[in-house]
């Protein structure tokens, strides 16, 4: 009998959001919100068009985990915010199935080009649109990056250090794992000691942990359950009221469909809406206009089928690291540094499957249940940086596309062995990148269905990403040989879109300073995971929002400043 | 291990209860009530009975003789409505044109092996074609401009997408997860919940 996972109770405890930023309180004390807050907005609600010759504070583009925190941010602080979300706004509850196909709509689709050795495949793996962004279909998992993730070039000589340290993202940490209800363990097993545990206890590990669990033990390997932004009880937070407990599920990839995953649409976004923000979904910004002095002075977008121009203040960009750079190359803004479309990166994110005698039914259970960060920086490593080890479940069609990319099973070769499904329990690694300049984001002659020149995106895996899935194979390997798979393959891959508007201390080398704002544009911010000068060796949901609820605070400080 | 097999109809009966929601059944009854029929809407006959054949090879389905999963409507439908999955090998031109050049360059290689058309051939023969294309170095003109394997790759990947999203084939491989109302409850290893199918050959594996 597999081991019974114990799960403590957790207690159904409403938490008021702890703002971290003492400015931010004091405005909040000074200016109550409810003066600029609305009654709720019903989500269905069509906003009105408005005039264009209204001008608002700020305008953010794309709602996602860099839009979506520093919106409610802007909004609570009394200011005048409009966001502009290129996708729909979803009611999940009622529209989104348990089906892999039917929610392809959650995914950008409009088509990208993947070129070099190790082109990137977009779409499901790498996208996000509607109001929420990739939130709608990230698995949940939020490590926190450990301290030195931002200083691999004081490490090692390579890569690029954050103009910063981690002490400027713990306390938005903090405050993030407090807001969303993320469930993980008490005490973390790695990294420095933390001031607040977990709101909730970890959810529950499904078959392919458990393996995970029994495979890594008998290599000395530490594992720990993980931290996932999914709800293990019923929580309740101040201006969104009672949220549901994940039910095992398991789709998280495909979308929530009770709101116990917290994406944008269920957590940041509605707060924003309590304080006024005003949300346009389905609106696709074109251009980003600006006066004589290179200020910006409001967007152009397309909703419904209609041009609409907004007049801004202050614009924050935060469509992701594929539109975000793509704004940028079209208006031909901010651009002076050279480096808007370099340094993409992506995780080396090698899977490993196996076969066991158990019957694993992947489907269950948040994917990512299980987490190893003993390989943050292993001792017998030929590369630089590290990488963490993540046990997972698996929806059945996305296995199968993965077979037939990765094994190339055809025929009755192809059938058989998906018989095995229940069967199957799956590794994977979620590694640093360096930057490399063949690796880049350009616009390509062809267009899309939009008109517009389609993003192509050069990829190539250089001698530390090969090294470092090379160690990780290996080693996952072996955690399947452990824990008594047979049949185990590899399936290459790498995750997420990374660094594509890099931040840094100077406009020679990085398209923003550490505040998140542009060096060659005064009224522009850019927030979303295409400013990370590194990749860290996480997930980047957790630390984009991070930085959105930073880069929102610096904005409210210098504007204080000016006010003064 | 051996091939576990799954009891037939488990799927069909879960869709009328309570553990399937609205958009779930919608979704995939849609799939199970497609019609037998189909004319297509952007490959000519020829080109549409080619990838239909192509279809069979890569999924070959003798336990469903009567009535197959068909596997090539989607393709021809997302052909003809220009849908886009968010992304394409910069190493491919765009689908339609890759399409109108693969298909082209299997009869090339069938030509070329056999010196017959594809649609000729015994299956086995049909089999070495394709195994030609999966390899990456098939002969034929079309291959000098079209990456074969990238080709192969999407295509493969394209008709499998489509074979596991349809009910029958997730009840083939006994997966139930479209009816996860109101919860999973027992998720760890070897645990089953009541309306999940147990394997047919009734052998319980001991860890």
């Amino acid at each position: 009998m597999p081991d019974e996972e114990t799960l403590e109770e957790s207690v159904l405890n409403p938490v008021k959001p702890e703002i971290q930023d003492p400015l931010l309180r004091a405005l909040l004390a000074d200016e109550p919100a409810a003066a600029a807050a609305p009654v709720d907005t019903p989500l269905e609600q069509p906003q009105a068009l408005p005039a264009e010759a209204n001008e608002v504070d700020c305008v953010v583009i794309g709602l996602g985990a860099g839009g979506a925190p520093l919106l409610a941010r802007l909004a609570m602080a009394g200011l005048k915010v409009v966001a502009l979300e290129a996708g729909p706004w979803h009611n999940p509850g009622k529209d989104f199935a348990t089906d892999e196909q039917a929610q392809n709509f959650l995914f950008w689709n409009d088509e990208r080009l993947a070129a070099g050795r190790d082109p990137l495949a977009m779409g499901k793996n790498n996208s996000g649109t509607g109001v929420g962004g990739s939130t709608l279909h990230y698995t949940a998992y939020t490590p926190r990056p450990l301290p030195d993730d931002l200083h691999l070039k004081r490490d090692f000589g390579k890569g690029e250090d954050w103009p910063f340290g981690y002490e400027e993202l713990e306390p938005y940490y903090e405050e993030l794992e407090q807001f969303l209800g993320i469930s993980g363990p008490t005490p973390y097993p790695w990294g420095p000691g933390r001031r607040k545990g977990y709101p909730l206890a970890p959810l529950p590990l499904n078959g392919a942990a458990q393996l995970m669990v029994r495979g890594a033990g008998k290599l000395g390997i530490r594992t720990s359950p993980a931290a996932n932004a999914a709800l293990s009880a019923r929580y309740y937070q101040e201006g969104i009221g009672w949220r549901e407990a994940c039910t095992n599920r398991g789709f998280c990839q495909a979308g929530c469909s009770n709101g116990a995953k917290a994406s944008m649409d269920v957590t940041f976004i509605p707060l924003a809406v309590k304080h006024g923000a005003d949300i346009r979904p389905s609106s696709f910004v074109t251009e980003i206009e600006r006066d004589a002095q290179g200020r910006i002075t409001g967007v152009v977008y397309t909703q419904n089928g209609e041009q609409q121009r907004q007049r801004c203040r202050h614009l924050f960009l935060c469509a992701g690291s594929v539109e975000t750079p793509r704004l940028l190359l079209l208006n031909e803004l901010a651009l002076t540094s050279g480096q808007v479309g370099k340094n993409l990166m992506a995780h080396p994110g090698v899977q490993v499957f196996g076969t066991f005698a158990e019957s694993v039914r992947p489907n269950k259970g948040i994917p990512g249940a299980l987490i190893s960060q003993d390989t943050h920086r292993p001792q017998d490593a030929d590369f630089v940086g590290g990488y963490l080890l993540q046990s997972i479940g698996i929806m059945p069609v996305t296995f199968a596309g993965q077979v037939a990319r990765g094994r190339k099973f055809w025929g009755q070769r192809l059938r058989d062995y998906m018989k095995s499904y229940n069967h199957v329990a799956g590794i994977n690694i979620l590694g640093d990148c360096l930057p490399h300049a063949d690796n880049y984001l350009e616009l390509a002659e062809e267009k899309d269905a939009r008109g517009l020149p389609k993003p192509r995106l050069h990829f190539t895996a250089q001698e530390n990403e090969v090294r470092m899935n090379q160690h990780a194979e290996a080693l996952m390997r072996r955690i399947w040989e452990a824990a008594g798979a047979t049949d185990i393959w590899a399936f290459p891959r790498y995750a997420h879109v990374i660094g594509t508007a890099r931040m840094g201390l100077s406009g020679d080398d990085a398209v923003v300073d550490a505040n998140g704002r542009a060096f060659d544009v005064p009224n522009l911010y850019i927030c979303d995971n295409s400013v990370f000068p590194s990749a860290l060796s996480v997930n980047p949901a957790l630390t984009i929002m991070a930085l959105s609820l930073r880069t929102a605070d610096k904005f409210l400080k210098s504007q204080q400043r000016r006010d003064a | 291990m051996p091939v576990p097999t799954y009891p037939s109809g488990t799927v069909r009966a879960l869709l009328g209860t309570e553990h399937v929601s609205e958009a779930t059944r919608a979704a995939l009854q849609e799939r199970l009530a497609a019609p037998a029929t189909y004319e297509p809407q952007f490959l000519s006959a020829e080109a549409y009975a080619l990838l239909e054949a192509v279809a069979s090879r890569l999924f070959p389905q003798p336990d469903r003789p009567e009535q197959p999963i068909a596997l090539a409507p989607a393709l021809d439908d997302r052909l003809a409505k220009g849908l886009a999955d968010g992304w394409r090998y910069d190493a491919l031109p765009p689908d339609r044109e890759a399409m109108r050049l693969g298909l082209g360059g299997i009869q090339e290689i069938a030509q070329s092996l056999f010196q017959a058309d594809f649609l000729a051939l015994a299956p086995e023969q049909q089999d070495a074609v394709l195994h030609a294309l999966a390899d990456g170095r098939p002969p034929g003109a079309a291959w000098q401009t079209l990456d074969a394997g990238r080709f192969f790759e999407e295509l493969l990947a394209g008709l499998t997408e489509t074979y596991y999203a349809h009910p029958l084939a997730q009840e083939e491989i006994g997966y139930v997860g479209m009816a996860d109302l109101p919860a999973w409850t027992k998720i760890g290893l070897n645990e089953r919940e009541d309306r999940e199918p147990d394997e047919a050959n009734e052998q319980r594996l001991s860890s």
